[in-house]
């Protein structure tokens, strides 16, 4: 065997096949050191460096750079993606970007989505409100219920959307499309999207103006997500966290019904995934909604049949066109007019919404991950009231410097998960802390525990408050005030203030207390006068959901955002089905 | 233990002859697999390096090592002189090193000259001429795949 000779190189213009020649080992090595990106503008490079950067070996390599899954689960996925750069693709266009907590303002006792990866997928959970037993948190069984999944398809760039649901009485599946997903996304919208079948018409119209989902009345919005859900909703079997967290045998055979249930719709038993499709399933016909919505001037063609489906869509198509054509030509004759009394507010409206919906013909339910300038108080985005919307909280992963920071779950009461038999469950809190800078002094630093989740049957405080404020920066001496340590060292103390009653419900007031820090790492709140203790914990939550109860969802708009005001606990009604 | 034993001789492709201490020499898990075989005397024939590449091989190994009473350089320093051993090679030394660290399975020494290379790679315009490539696509398959490759790039 001819051994290379390391130093010996002939001369300085084969500085490329140095790259080259390099074992692959070594070159997996630097890999390690580059990005998706990086990788890909090696290959950009030239035909032989491509060929060598464009593998399996350097793929696998960047899905574990990416860090969104440990090791094994990167193997197991791989037996159902067609490649490692497929796998990466999904990894970093949809697993990084979800991956966290998102939140709503209402109901007031937390609206908590916890997205995480599935098999090839990822999965939101709710967290519901809820009583901790008397095992603890991490040893008791948390109770959840699905939202939405959102799976890839068998090469990285195709995915299918899931929300999850009832309608009456049993669980469902409600199919849809990803429209776009942000790397930087901090808003989830749910929405109503025109879609035109590439089939149909070959013309693609590029540079056409649509007219944005979100700018529709809200009243508008909903009626098109309760009616498109209303459509293409299938019926399931009873969710159950088995089920959405399936063991490794179970999970190449759920993901395949999920993806015939994206293509087949209700036929999807009787189906393969190679077969053809013959029209989709999963969206309704835009001339049938336009009736539904109570539009009657379009149904003179009501002679045309069902099985006329594409040429009624294009016709549908046309038609709107012409209308369109119509109301603007009359417009422009009526230039000097104002528009207000030109046309009233529901004609606008009307034509509002057929120019949205005249970008397609047939329209789907969408999921789309948007980045968005957000105000927040203390650690908490200010939220549209009316907007189907998840909002994700900014989550540091705790440094040096910021060791506390990221997501605690505790309850009230001293010592910590002690019973009494009249009342054998406690409040479950779920607390975001977050550090802000008041000014450049180190020693001004504040922590902040913003309340996220409350487990009460009536909500205490609004929801997103700060439950404790400290001075993070500035460590006090004081002794913690109860002989009964529960065998905890305290290590640090910090003063601060915590949540108390205040002006009515929307205006909480604020009464001194101490924050101690255990050697055991539990967080203790103690308010000074009434010596009333939150003790917090760290919490692993996927660990948590894994091993939860799954109960029922609600309805699948509500499900997904729930937009009215509410101080009780929607989401407990569900049945345990676990 | 005498003096002889702790030291042992490296000896290059173009037969230079390095002494180094022991201590030194075994971080290459190679070196280390060859001395535990007995296979070899005090003298290690190294038959695909050469002395100048193998010169810097042993630089580094000597400032990684830890010695009797020789141990306390701080992690902060060690890191900047490691950004200074890279910082100036040229590339063919560069590659040579990690053909070197490869072969001679030094882990640190591997990770540290190819992060080197990878940190030169981060731009593909400097990559060119780092590497003195000529780019041998067509426009059309270049577009091809800054399509396909799209997902990788930020927003």
């Amino acid at each position: 065997m001819e051994m290379m000779k390391i130093g010996d190189s002939p001369s300085e213009s084969s500085d490329a096949c140095l790259l080259l020649s390099l074992p692959e080992d070594s070159f997996a090595v630097i890999s390690r050191f580059l990005s998706p990106s990086d990788i890909c503008n090696l290959s950009l490079c030239c035909k032989s460096l491509s060929d060598l950067v464009d593998s399996e070996k350097i793929w696998f390599v960047q899905c574990e750079v990416v860090k969104a899954l440990p090791l094994s689960e990167i193997f197991q996925w791989r037996t159902g993606i067609s490649s490692y750069k497929s796998l990466c693709r999904f990894l970093v266009e949809v697993v990084n970007p979800l991956v966290g907590i998102w939140v709503h303002q209402n109901p007031e006792l937390g609206n908590v989505v916890y997205v995480m990866p599935g098999f090839l997928s990822v999965v939101g959970c709710r967290i519901i409100p809820q009583e901790v037993g008397p095992l603890g948190i991490q040893e008791g069984r948390v109770m959840w219920s699905p939202v939405f999944e959102i799976i890839s398809g068998l090469d990285g760039g195709s995915t299918a959307f899931f929300l999850h649901g009832i309608d009456r009485e049993s669980s469902c599946l409600y199919p849809g499309f990803v429209t776009s997903i942000d790397k930087c996304c901090n808003v989830l919208l749910l929405e109503v999207e025109p879609r035109r079948d590439k089939r149909l018409c070959g013309e693609v119209e590029n540079g056409e103006v649509r007219f944005p989902f979100c700018k529709l009345p809200f009243a508008e919005r909903r009626k098109l997500l309760y009616m498109v859900t209303g459509r293409v909703g299938l019926n399931v079997p009873e969710v159950s966290s088995g089920m959405i967290f399936p063991h490794k045998a179970m999970s190449l055979e759920r993901r395949a019904m999920l993806l015939k249930m994206h293509k087949f719709g209700g036929n999807w038993n009787h189906m393969s995934l190679e077969d053809e499709l013959c029209y989709d399933p999963i969206q309704v016909d835009i001339n049938e909604l336009w009736t539904n919505l109570g539009y009657g001037e379009m149904d003179d063609e009501n002679e045309i049949q069902d099985t006329q489906r594409k040429s009624l869509s294009k016709y549908f198509r046309s038609s709107i066109k012409r209308i369109l054509r119509r109301s603007s030509s009359s417009s422009s004759k009526q230039h000097t007019c104002s528009s207000s009394s030109s046309s009233s507010s529901s004609e606008i409206r009307r034509s509002n919404l057929q120019t949205f919906l005249s970008s397609g013909d047939s329209v789907g339910l969408s999921v789309k991950a948007t980045q968005t300038k957000l105000s927040s108080y203390r650690g908490w985005p200010n939220m549209h009231e009316t907007r189907f919307a998840l909002y994700k909280l900014p989550s540091k992963d705790p440094v040096e410097s910021q060791e506390y920071a990221g997501l605690w779950g505790g309850t009230f009461g001293w010592p910590p998960g002690k019973f009494t038999e009249d009342k054998p469950g406690k409040a479950l809190f779920l607390l975001m802390l977050t550090y802000e800078e008041e000014s450049r002094d180190d020693s001004e630093r504040l922590l902040i525990g913003t309340k996220i989740l409350e487990g009460t049957h009536y909500v205490m405080h609004p929801n997103g408050s700060a439950m404790f404020v400290v001075k993070i920066g500035s460590p006090s001496s004081e002794i913690f005030p109860f002989d009964d340590t529960n065998g905890e060292e305290f290590e640090h103390c910090y003063t601060g203030e915590g949540i108390a009653k205040g002006y009515g419900f929307r205006y909480p007031g604020y009464k001194p207390g101490s924050l101690f820090v255990t050697s055991k790492g539990l967080l203790v709140f103690v308010w000074k006068e009434t010596k009333v203790v939150l003790t917090l914990q760290r919490l692993d939550l996927e660990e948590l959901l894994k091993k939860g109860v799954c109960v029922s969802p609600l309805p699948p708009c509500l499900n997904f955002t729930y937009l009215t005001k509410s101080h009780t606990n929607v989401f407990a009604s569900g049945r345990r089905t676990s | 233990m005498s003096k002889s034993e702790k030291k042992i001789v490296l000896k290059s492709l173009d037969n230079e002859a390095f002494e180094v201490e022991k201590a030194v020499a075994l971080q290459s898990q190679t070196i280390w697999v060859m001395c535990e075989d007995k296979c070899v005397g005090n003298e290690i024939p190294l038959e695909n390096v050469t002395g100048q590449i193998l010169a810097k091989v042993i630089d580094y190994c000597k400032k990684h090592a830890v010695v009797d009473g020789d141990g306390d350089e701080s992690s902060e320093e060690l890191k900047n002189w490691d950004t200074e051993f890279t910082k100036n090679m040229d590339q063919s030394t560069l590659f040579n090193m990690i053909l070197a660290a490869n072969y001679l399975n030094i882990k640190s020494l591997l990770n540290l000259t190819c992060q080197a290379v990878a940190d030169k790679t981060k731009t593909i315009d400097e990559f060119h001429t780092f590497l003195n490539i000529e780019n041998n696509f067509t426009p059309e398959e270049e577009a091809q795949i800054c399509q396909e490759n799209l997902w990788a790039f930020d927003d």
